[in-house]
């Protein structure tokens, strides 16, 4: 049983408020990541949760206990940190049962237990080398054996695959998720990268400036920002964000911005309109078209980032930004070339241009 | 850094490859000069040892014993029957070497083990906790800005005087620092633990705090870090420290000229008790204890060698 229950919790670092206000329910057993970019106070509000940093006020529960003043020791959990934190004087063995020792379990069942974590972490022959003399992977497999041989109820991840390289860091984001099975512990994970969030998460949190900007699963995410910040976060490429307004052509409403107009899903309330908005569709909702199609916008192709699966074009409309469409692979289209796109009127998302919140 | 030290030698290895083989010819010059220039006092102060009286200051210099002798080690090492040290006939004052060296070893190793224990737990508590604020790490080195000669004569004032009488008074009775081991002790204890804060400082800030905090998360206590985690780490730095301090303290001689005598003495003092009045500064035994105060310092170096090579290489914890 561990659910862990943050209520208003703030921290103030001198004159600048790190997290303000967060409140947040991590259920038993769940895969919780919490993504933003550097300075949006998810490490800030990780350590919270693991009594490293003491919140300025606010209250902390894990399972049923209140734990905002407990010692970070006593709480139950085990965390793993960006630089992994092993200690360079022991061996591996020895970090990994430092948790057991510290505890004053028998020298035969602590025996056991190490041999039992790193045989599932398959680091078996690597018990008596030092952490230096490890790969980056198997030192990361090293910091995981240290943890899960506490078995405790919570785990902490504070950005463990930002050391590793590349491929690496996408073959442990497997791994993690099968660990995660396996133990059936709760996980509170914190990464900048989006894509680690996406593909691990059972519930994402997106924080920016020390506010949860939106808490959901990873599609509701994708598919419906609650902010423009959100949106522009998710998703490679970035959203295209244009600036505009809402005007009602007769009864339907319409977009329009500096050369640029479309049609909008009617029964749309916006009940602003005049007032600026920002519209924003990805690059798979921007649609290539034939020219004589009505509502079409033309434009001239800029780039071709060629990706395999995809190509993505960057073009420019006659607005103040470039936008970029994702096409079909096989369409053969250089720089220079003239364009006609439309946007797939159910995929825009608009967000409010001062608040940034979403719209419809 | 493993990646600029793989890099470095390719770079740098073969457009300026002549360069390279004139240079080493004309560094090796210059520090074979030096070396000699460092060395020759002491070569010159351990063939002294071996000279008789009439050999000390002949000119031309004998540039090596004619008659090497061992009279001098046999004169400053002498005990009478008693076990005091001999009086020679021409000073008037006995000399101990054995009480001596005693009052050196005992005074330099509890002063210089208490500075640094207490350095280092300081040193780890200004990093971590930034105790004293931003400036104290250099605030702390005032101390040593000050001429010891500055601090002697008020210093004596306190050991003779002011402590006796003031702790007579207030206590009931007499706490003596004046030729005692430990009033030598202290004072050394507190001129080195600048140095100590100092130098533990680069070393405990190379640790990094996360591994402080992942023990802290398995449940291990401030103190069970420290060993477990902190000190081991830093150990090699700690050793260096002791040496720098050791060497310091064991080489002291205003303070401890001005605030001992009879009873204590240390290895300095007792090198400058030799001369007198009718035969000047006996050359010979005093090359003889400057050997001797030389030997365990050297012994040290080699003994704590490994250590020394890592602890002068900063940055030796990998992250």
């Amino acid at each position: 049983m561990a659910r862990i229950v943050l209520k208003d919790l703030v921290k103030v670092f001198g004159d600048v408020t790190a997290v303000q206000r967060i409140s947040l329910d991590v259920n038993d057993g769940e895969f919780l990541i919490m993504v933003g970019p550097s300075g949006c106070g998810k490490t800030t509000t990780l350590n919270m949760i693991s009594g490293l940093v003491q919140p300025t006020s606010g209250e902390i529960t894990i399972g049923d206990r209140v734990v905002t003043y407990t010692e970070p020791g006593e709480r139950g959990l085990g965390m793993v940190f960006q630089d992994l934190a092993l200690f360079p004087h022991m061996s591996v063995f020895d970090n990994i049962a430092f948790g057991l020792r510290v505890k004053n379990v028998p020298a035969r069942e602590i025996k056991e237990r190490v041999r039992r974590a790193a045989a599932s972490m398959h680091i078996l022959p690597l018990l008596d080398k030092r952490p230096g003399q490890c790969s980056g992977g198997e030192a990361q497999r090293v910091a995981l054996a240290r943890t899960v041989v506490t078995n405790p109820a919570v785990y902490l991840m504070d950005e463990p695959l930002s050391s590793l390289d590349a491929k690496l860091r996408v073959d442990m984001r497997t791994e993690l998720k099968h660990l995660h099975e396996e133990l059936g512990s709760t996980f509170v994970y914190v990464t900048h990268d989006q894509a680690e969030a996406m593909t691990m998460a059972d519930r994402i949190v997106v924080m920016n400036l020390g506010r949860i900007e939106q808490l959901g699963g990873p599609l509701d995410i994708y598919r419906r920002p609650a902010t423009r910040f959100v949106a522009g976060f998710f998703g490679m490429p970035t959203m295209n964000f244009i600036d505009g307004e809402v005007a009602a052509n007769g009864g339907a409403p319409e977009f329009r911005a500096k050369n640029l107009s479309t049609a909008l899903p009617a029964g749309l309330d916006l009940g602003k309109a005049g007032r600026g908005i920002v519209l924003g569709v990805r690059g798979e909702h921007v649609l290539p078209v034939d020219a004589g199609e009505p509502g079409a916008i033309p434009g001239i192709v800029n780039l071709i980032e060629p990706m395999g699966d995809t190509t993505l074009v960057f073009f420019d409309y006659g607005g103040p930004n470039r936008l970029v469409a994702k096409v079909d692979p096989d369409r053969a289209l250089s720089p220079g070339d003239r364009i006609h796109f439309k946007f797939d009127v159910g995929s825009c998302h608009l967000f409010d241009g001062e608040r940034g919140t979403r719209l419809n | 850094m493993s990646v600029s030290a793989d890099q470095a030698p390719q770079a740098v290895g073969r457009t300026p490859g002549r360069r390279r083989d004139r240079m080493p010819i004309l560094r090796h010059a210059v520090l074979i000069g030096w070396a000699l220039i460092v060395l020759f006092p002491i070569f010159w102060m351990l063939q002294t040892s071996f000279k008789d009286a009439g050999e000390w200051v002949t000119w031309p210099p004998h540039w090596l014993p004619h008659d090497p002798t061992l009279k001098n080690y046999a004169q400053i090492f002498a005990l009478d029957v008693s076990g005091r040290g001999v009086a020679r006939e021409a000073t008037e004052q006995p000399f101990n070497i054995w009480g001596s060296l005693a009052d050196s070893v005992i005074i330099c190793t509890i002063s210089s083990l208490i500075a640094l224990f207490m350095g280092t737990f300081l040193a780890y508590a200004i990093s971590r906790f930034g105790v004293g604020g931003k400036h104290f790490r250099h605030a702390v080195l005032l101390v040593r800005m000050i001429p010891p000669i500055v601090v002697a004569i008020p210093l004596l004032m306190y050991y003779a005087i002011m402590i006796p009488f003031a702790t007579e008074a207030v206590l009931g009775t007499r706490v003596i620092l004046f030729d005692t081991r430990t009033g030598v002790s202290m004072l050394y204890m507190a001129l080195t633990l600048p140095f100590v804060i100092w130098m533990m400082l680069s070393f405990i800030n190379e640790v990094p705090y996360s591994l402080e905090h992942a023990a802290r998360i398995m449940g291990a206590g401030r103190m069970y870090t420290l060993w477990k985690i902190v000190l081991p780490l830093v150990a090699s730095g700690m050793v260096v420290t002791f040496l720098f301090i050791f060497i310091l303290n064991w080489a002291e001689f205003l303070l401890s000229l001005t605030l001992t005598h009879p009873k204590v003495s240390t290895l300095p003092v007792l090198l400058n008790k030799f001369q007198s009045a009718s035969e000047g500064r006996l050359y010979g035994p005093q090359a003889a204890i400057g050997t001797v105060i030389t030997i365990p310092v050297v012994v040290l170096g080699i003994v704590i060698q490994k250590h020394l090579v890592k602890g002068f290489s900063f940055g030796m914890v990998r992250r």
